[in-house]
């Protein structure tokens, strides 16, 4: 007999094919979003910092780590950001509750959650296969110290992290039962979160306050602490916290969206039907 | 007896911004809005039995559309209950969304990106269906509506009748107990439309599904329909069937005639025991050159019903 659960998980790999299926449809969307995209910010990131040890002082170390250091960091950190970030589903769940298209996700016996959930999970697998190679490969090329042991538990950080991104997303959604237009508020939360994370300057090298408030809220955990972790930065400590500061984020996005989702279907209009 | 759709005072009002023209009321608008309440839906009262088709007709804004939201549980009613077969729609419970299905003829509900039949594995995987009998029912379904050839084309590169052929058989893909179905037909050929409505009227005899049908082709009412709602202006203004609508009209004839020098035809409607006065009426308008007498028919009255009610509120 089919279980519940077994149920569910069918219904959920559906989807992340469905996400797969979907985006291999366009393949030159596919290959830009999944080799040319990193591929450039990884060429920014690593021009920039290049730049900026040009001006280092004699001992040729900034904030105690050296060039190679900074060079790892800047070949992962787009990498990790562009899991950790969701500008596309998210776009996509907040366009489906603004034009109405979401009725066809609620007259059907699925979760508007579990349904983007899945299809992020699908494309953020299959892009990051792909993309992979290419901090791989650089770091291999010039030697770059990644400690490639630890990516594992880098990825897991990474996708539970992912969780919570989600979970924003959904929230954000969620405005769109209230306010029929909220882009801005995705752009806000994304600039917020690139910030926050560490993607474009490592937390490390922020003021001592600063670093430590960031590194107490939930955000450091998508790509300041994973890649602190692979890049030797921090260790087995520094991830725990990571977790922890996941699972409280989740905890409290949970409770959030929980509510505005069930205030929203109660104000929704079925816009478009 | 067990109605397979009940409702009670149904109603729903919506709240919307309203601001006047020009960049000051904008700016006005942006510390100080002004809302407005408008009943869409007010005490709705009616039943629907399965195996019955329930032909759904109102003017633009009347309610209908309202209405299948509400029973699907798409929004929630502002008063009053619906209970469809015996669930409250508005819970949505997964037990209630696995017996219905709604289909909106303006809305694409199969994924565009790609095949129909990447969509029908899909929506399997969804409903918890048997893969292989969820597959024949497609054939089966694909057959009946002679579209077998298109099921592994992408969504988005098929025409608009194949399109709809398609969303009927995700629509029905988990045979559903109560069926909704909003502009079914909408700018389809007349080939396409009859092949639709000849499937829907098999469909529901062999199946016994309880159907509410919302169509702007009074053809598809007339030839489908076995109960009549009327909605006008929100309110249900008459419930009963197509041939009793009918009788009950006060408008049974028509008189279709051209002037001289005239190339239009006209019309007059006319209860049958006007015609004597009609007809002096219109020999008293000048030469009449042609005319003939023929029973109204179903679409007329409507038109003319939708004419009256689509005034302002």
């Amino acid at each position: 007999m089919k279980t519940l659960f077994t149920v569910f998980y069918r219904r959920n790999l559906a989807l992340a094919k469905l996400a797969i299926i979907t985006n291999l449809q366009y393949r030159f969307n596919f290959i830009i979003d999944a080799f040319i995209q990193p591929i450039l910010t990884v060429g920014v990131e690593v021009l920039l910092w290049l730049a900026i040890f040009k001006t280092a002082d004699a001992s040729g170390l900034i904030g105690g780590f050296g060039k190679d250091s900074y060079l790892a960091y800047a070949v992962w950190a787009p990498f990790l950001g562009r899991i950790a970030i969701s500008w596309m589903y998210e776009t996509m769940m907040v366009e489906e509750i603004a034009s109405g298209s979401i009725n066809t996700i609620l007259t059907r016996p699925l979760s508007f959650f579990e349904y983007y959930l899945s299809q992020t999970l699908g494309y953020k697998i299959i892009t990051t296969v792909f993309s992979v190679t290419v901090p791989i490969a650089v770091s291999l090329y010039f030697n770059l110290p990644v400690l490639y042991e630890r990516l594992p538990m880098a990825f897991l950080i990474v996708v539970y992290y992912l969780l919570l991104v989600h979970t924003m997303s959904f929230l954000v959604s969620t405005l769109g039962f209230f306010l029929t237009r909220i882009r801005a508020f995705t752009l806000l939360k994304n600039l917020s979160l690139l910030l926050l994370g560490g993607e474009l300057v490592p937390i490390d090298l922020m003021p001592p306050p600063l670093a430590e408030l960031l590194l107490s809220l939930p955000f450091s955990a998508g790509v300041y602490i994973p890649l602190a972790y692979i890049t030797g930065r921090g260790g087995w400590d520094l991830m725990s916290r990571g977790f922890i500061n996941t699972s409280y984020g989740l905890l409290i996005a949970g409770i959030l969206s929980y509510l505005l989702w069930k205030r929203g279907v109660r104000e929704y209009t079925g816009t478009g039907a | 007896m067990q109605h397979a759709i009940q409702t009670e005072n149904l109603g729903r009002t919506y709240k919307t911004y309203t601001k006047q023209e020009g960049l000051l009321n904008s700016l006005k608008g942006f510390y100080n809005r002004k809302y407005t309440e408008k009943v869409a839906l007010k005490n709705a009262s009616f039943k629907a039995e399965s195996g019955k088709i329930v032909g759904l007709i109102g003017a633009n804004g009347a309610g209908k559309t309202t209405l299948l939201k509400m029973l699907s549980g798409l929004i929630y009613p502002t008063t009053g209950t619906a209970r469809v077969l015996g669930y409250e729609p508005s819970k949505r419970e997964n037990e209630y969304l696995k017996q219905i299905s709604i289909l909106l003829g303006q809305k694409n509900q199969l994924w565009w990106d790609i095949s129909p039949r990447d969509s029908y594995a899909l929506l399997t995987k969804i409903y918890d269906l048997n893969e292989t009998a969820s597959k024949n029912r497609v054939m089966d379904l694909a057959h009946l509506l002679q579209c077998e050839q298109v099921l592994d084309t992408q969504l988005r590169r098929l025409s608009l009748g194949e399109r709809m052929k398609m969303e009927i058989i995700g629509a029905l893909l988990h045979s559903p107990k109560v069926l909704f179905l909003d502009e079914p037909t909408i700018g389809l050929d007349i080939v396409a439309q009859t092949s639709i409505r000849t499937f829907l009227e098999k469909y529901v005899k062999e199946q016994q599904p309880a159907i509410i049908l919302t169509s702007h082709y009074m053809n598809d009412i007339a030839q489908l329909a076995d109960q009549l709602l009327l909605i006008s202006k929100g309110e249900i203004v008459y419930d009963g069937n197509v041939d009793h609508f009918m009788q009950t009209t006060d408008l049974k004839k028509k008189l279709i005639y051209r002037l001289k020098n005239s190339a239009e035809e006209k019309e007059i409607v006319f209860n049958s025991q006007e015609l004597n006065q009609v007809l002096s009426d219109l020999s008293k308008t000048g030469n009449v050159v042609d005319l003939k007498v023929e029973d109204v028919d179903f679409e007329d009255v409507i038109h003319r019903f939708l004419q009256a009610e689509s005034g302002p509120r």
